[in-house]
C-alpha cells in the first residue's frame, strides 16, 4: 500500500473558508462556544504557516479589535458578543446575564497571542482578581460568576485547566504589577486534580467519575500550567515519573490506542459477549459447570496481524470507537507528561490521513464524518505533535505554535531581570 | 423586523437589542455563523429582557425558544434558573419539558447541569422523585455510556445517599447484563462500593490526601464485599475474556483493599498456558491478553526472581497480542530489567 499523504493545500483552504466566510447555521448550536471557534481558526491557520501570509496586518488587526470587543468591562472574556447588551445598559443587577467565561477567557488571550497582540489592554489585574472569585471551597473551578456572586456551571476539570492556563499567561514568571492581588489556592487545586484520578489509572471529570481523556488532559494540563509557574512547589505524582499515579496514568493513556474504528467492517467482527449475555436455554437447569471448566472451553486468542492493525487512532474511554479528537487528547497529555515516544505514531498517522482527512479538507470525527473546526484543529495538532512536515511545532499546554509561546515569553511580567 | 416576537403583542413593550458583533467599531469579527431570521430575532429579545432583569412568563417561555436553537448557551440556563424560582414555577411541568429536551439533545452538557442545579433544591425535593431513576435508565437505553448522565446519577447518589439502595446495583447489573463492555456501568459499581460515603468533602478517591501508596486506599476494608466483588469480576472476565473493564476493575477493588496482583495470579494463569514438550516450553496458549498482562504486572512485583517470567509475558504482548503499544511494553521492560535491555541494543552499526 502507498504511504498517507497529508492533504496541506486542502487544510489551508478548509481553514482559509472558515475565517473569511459565514461558517453553516449548523453552528448556531455552538454560537456561545464562537472565541473557541475563532480560536481553532486562526491557530489552525498558524500550524499551517499561512496565516500571516494569507491575510493582511489590517484584517489581523481587526480580529484583534473582535477579540478585545467580547473582553467584559469587569476583567475576563465572553464567549460570544450574543450577550452583550451594551455597557451603558450594564448595572450590578444584570451583569451575572454577560459574564465573563473561564475557557473562553484563555482562549482569548491565546488567540491574541497567536496574532502578535502585546496584551497590553487585557484587563489584566481585573482578570486575575475575577480568576480567585472563581474557585470553589474544594479547590475546583466555575464557569462563570452569577447572581450574587455565585460561582456557576458544573465542577468539571475544564474550567480548572483553563483557569490555570489564564493563571499561567497573565501572572507570568515574576508576577510584576501583581502585588496584593490575591492569587488562587494552588494547593487545593492541586488536591482536587489528584482526588479525579480513577481507580483505573485515568482521570474523570470529578472524583469517582468514569476515567475520560478530555479531562484527563484538562487535569494534565492544569498542573503542566501550575508547574512550570512554581519555583520550590512540592512535586506533583501526576507528573513524576516512577510514581504510582504517573505510571499508572501513562498505562491509561497508552491502552486509549485502539484499531476499533466504529466503521461498518469493524462492527460484524465483534466476537466474545457484546450484546445480551448468552445464557443457553436448557443452563437453568444444568448444573454450574466449574470456573476451570468455562475457562477450557473458550477460544484462543489470535495473534494480531498487520492487517488487522494497520490503522490505530484513539478512544475517550474504555471500549469506545476511535475518534480523531482523542488522538490529540491522549497524545497531548502523554506529551506534557513527556511520554509521547510510547504510542504508535505510524498508525496514529494513518488512521488520521487516511480514515478521518476529509476529500475538501479538514478533518472529520469518524471514518467518512464531514470535516468540523474542532476535529480539523486537533487532527492538525496530534499530527504536528509527530512531526508532520509542513506543520509548525506546538506546545502541548498552551495548545499553540511555539511562536506564540515565545512571544508570550517576550512579554514585560514574563522578564526576570529585575529584584 | 417582522418577525414572531415583533408582531406579538405581548412582547409590544420590549425593545430588543440587536446584536452588536462590533462591526461598527472596525472589529473583524471572527467564527461568523450564518444565523437564521428566527435566532436573530429570539437573542435581541434575550438581551433586552435579561438587560431589564425581567422576570416573567413570557421570558421564560422564550428561554425554551433560544434553547431549542442554541442548547449550549451558557447564561440562558442560569437566567430559566432564576425565573423558575422568582415564579414559583411547578417544577415537575419543568422536569418534563426537560425530559424531551434530554432526549433530543443526547449530547449537551447545560441539560444535565440544569437538572442538577433543580434537583439540588430540597425545598421542592427532600427525597428522590419517584421516576427519577426510570427516566436515566431510558437515556441509558439510547446511549448507555452517557457520560453525562452517569455523572449526574453520580451526584444523585450522593446527595440522596442512595449507596445501599437496592434499585442502584440493579440497575447497574442489568446493564452489565446487556453490555459486560460498558466501562461506564462498572464504574458505577466501583463508587457504590467504595466510593466515600461523607458528605464533606466531595470525597475523591480512598484517601485521596494520602501520599501514595496508601492514596486510594480505603481506611476501613470489608473483607467479605471485596470477595464478593472479585468473584463478580471473575464470572464477568469469563464471559468475555479480551473485555478490559472487569480486569481493571478488578486491579482497583485490589488497590483499595490494599491487597497485593498476586491474589489473582492463578486465575489468570487459566487464561494462559504454556505448552511444555521434553521440558521445555514452546508455546503459549493465550485466551486473555489481558491475563498476560496482569501476570507480567505481578512478576514485576515478585522482585528479581520473577523478573524473567514478566519479560516473558511482556515479550508475549509486544510480539503477538498487543504490539501496537510495543514501545510501551519495552518500556515496562526496560524498567523492570535495564541490563536486559541494553544487552538487546545493538553495539555497532
Ligand atoms: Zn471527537
Amino acid at each position: 500500500m502507498t504511504e498517507a499523504v497529508f492533504q496541506k493545500e486542502r487544510h489551508i483552504k478548509y481553514f482559509l473558508r472558515c475565517l473569511k466566510t459565514f461558517l453553516p447555521s449548523l453552528y448556531t448550536s455552538n454560537d456561545s462556544n464562537r472565541v473557541l471557534l475563532a480560536y481553532f481558526t486562526v491557530a489552525g491557520l498558524d500550524l499551517l504557516g499561512e496565516l500571516y501570509n494569507k491575510t493582511t496586518s489590517e484584517e489581523r488587526q481587526g480580529y484583534v479589535e473582535w477579540i478585545y470587543h467580547c473582553q467584559v468591562p469587569s476583567g475576563g472574556f465572553r464567549g460570544f458578543t450574543g450577550t452583550d447588551f451594551g455597557s451603558e445598559r450594564r448595572t450590578p443587577e444584570n451583569e451575572a446575564w454577560d459574564p465573563a467565561n473561564i475557557p473562553s477567557t484563555f482562549f482569548a488571550l491565546v488567540i491574541l497571542l497567536i496574532l502578535g497582540d502585546d496584551l497590553s489592554r487585557v484587563k489584566r489585574t481585573e482578570c486575575l482578581q475575577w480568576l480567585s472569585k472563581m474557585q470553589r471551597e474544594n479547590g475546583s473551578f466555575g464557569e462563570v460568576l452569577g447572581t450574587e456572586g455565585k460561582i456557576e456551571g458544573g465542577g468539571d476539570l475544564r474550567f480548572c485547566c483553563f483557569g490555570a492556563g489564564t493563571r499561567y499567561i497573565l501572572r507570568g514568571k515574576c508576577g510584576d504589577g501583581l502585588e496584593g492581588i490575591m492569587d488562587i489556592d494552588v494547593d487545593k487545586l492541586v488536591a482536587f486534580i489528584e482526588a479525579c484520578q480513577a481507580y483505573d489509572g485515568g482521570i474523570g471529570e470529578g472524583p469517582f467519575c468514569e476515567s475520560h481523556s478530555g479531562h484527563t488532559y484538562c487535569a494534565i494540563g492544569a498542573l503542566t500550567f501550575l508547574d512550570r509557574l512554581s519555583k520550590n512547589h512540592k512535586p506533583i505524582a501526576l507528573l513524576s515519573p516512577k510514581t504510582g499515579p504517573f505510571e499508572s496514568l501513562v498505562r491509561w493513556l497508552v491502552t486509549r490506542q485502539t484499531c476499533e474504528l466504529g466503521d461498518d467492517e469493524e462492527e460484524s467482527d465483534e466476537e466474545d459477549g457484546h450484546g445480551v449475555d448468552e445464557i443457553g436455554p436448557l443452563s437453568a437447569t444444568v448444573e454450574e459447570p466449574s470456573l476451570d471448566t468455562k475457562v477450557d472451553q473458550l477460544p484462543v486468542v489470535p495473534p494480531e496481524t498487520e492487517d488487522s492493525l494497520r490503522w490505530a487512532g484513539f478512544n475517550g474511554r474504555c471500549n469506545k470507537y476511535a475518534d480523531t479528537c482523542y488522538s490529540f487528547w491522549n497524545t497531548a497529555s502523554l506529551n506534557m507528561m513527556n511520554r509521547l515516544t510510547l504510542v504508535d505514531a505510524t498508525r496514529n498517522r494513518r488512521y488520521l490521513l487516511e480514515k478521518t482527512q476529509h476529500i475538501v479538507g479538514g478533518f472529520g470525527k469518524g471514518v467518512g464524518e464531514p470535516p468540523d473546526l474542532l476535529h480539523s484543529y486537533f487532527g492538525l495538532v496530534s499530527l504536528a505533535f509527530q512531526g508532520e512536515p509542513g506543520l509548525e511545532s506546538v506546545d502541548p499546554a498552551l495548545c499553540a505554535s511555539q511562536r506564540a509561546v515565545r512571544h508570550l515569553h517576550s512579554l514585560p511580567w514574563w522578564q526576570e531581570t529585575k529584584r | 423586523m417582522s418577525g414572531k416576537y415583533a408582531s406579538d403583542p405581548t412582547w409590544a413593550s420590549v425593545e430588543p437589542i440587536p446584536l452588536n458583533d462590533g462591526s461598527e467599531t472596525g472589529t473583524l469579527p471572527l467564527a461568523t455563523i450564518a444565523y437564521s431570521d428566527e435566532y436573530l430575532e429570539a437573542t435581541s429579545y434575550l438581551r433586552a429582557v435579561m438587560a431589564a432583569n425581567e422576570m416573567s412568563d413570557r421570558a421564560l417561555k422564550l428561554t425554551d425558544d433560544v434553547i431549542a436553537m442554541n442548547p449550549a448557551h451558557y447564561t440562558v440556563w442560569h437566567y430559566r434558573v432564576k425565573n423558575l424560582f422568582a415564579l414559583k414555577k411547578d417544577l415537575t411541568e419543568e422536569f418534563e419539558w426537560l425530559n424531551k429536551m434530554s432526549l433530543k439533545y443526547l449530547k449537551n452538557y447545560q441539560i444535565w447541569h440544569h437538572r442538577q442545579v433543580l434537583m439540588s433544591s430540597r425545598e421542592n425535593f427532600p427525597t428522590l422523585p419517584p421516576n427519577e431513576l426510570d427516566f436515566l435508565m431510558k437515556m441509558f437505553k439510547q446511549d448507555a455510556k452517557n457520560y453525562h448522565v452517569w455523572t449526574y446519577r453520580h451526584w444523585l447518589v450522593r446527595h440522596f445517599r442512595l449507596w445501599d439502595e437496592p434499585r442502584e446495583i440493579q440497575d447497574v447489573d442489568l446493564l452489565l447484563s446487556q453490555d459486560v463492555r460498558n466501562n461506564s456501568a462498572w464504574n458505577h459499581r466501583f463508587m457504590l462500593r467504595f466510593g466515600p460515603r461523607s458528605d464533606e468533602p466531595d470525597g475523591g478517591m480512598p484517601n485521596s490526601t494520602a501520599p501514595p501508596p496508601e492514596k486510594g486506599r480505603l481506611a476501613v476494608v470489608d473483607e467479605d464485599l471485596v470477595d464478593a466483588e472479585l468473584e463478580y469480576a471473575k464470572a464477568k472476565v469469563i464471559k468475555a475474556p479480551e473485555n478490559r473493564s472487569p480486569w481493571g476493575f478488578a486491579r482497583g477493588v485490589l488497590r483499595a483493599s490494599g491487597r497485593p496482583l498476586s491474589e489473582w495470579k492463578d486465575f489468570a494463569k487459566k487464561f494462559v498456558q504454556d505448552k511444555v514438550e521434553d521440558g521445555k516450553v514452546v508455546d503459549v496458549e493465550v485466551k486473555s491478553s489481558h491475563a498476560v498482562e496482569w501476570l507480567a504486572d505481578t512478576y514485576g512485583e515478585e522482585g528479581e526472581l520473577a523478573t524473567a517470567e514478566a519479560v516473558r509475558m511482556f515479550t508475549l504482548l509486544k510480539e503477538k497480542y498487543d504490539p501496537i503499544r510495543k514501545n510501551y511494553w519495552d518500556y515496562r521492560i526496560r524498567m523492570i530489567a535495564p541490563a536486559t535491555w541494553s544487552q538487546e541494543i545493538p553495539t555497532s552499526a
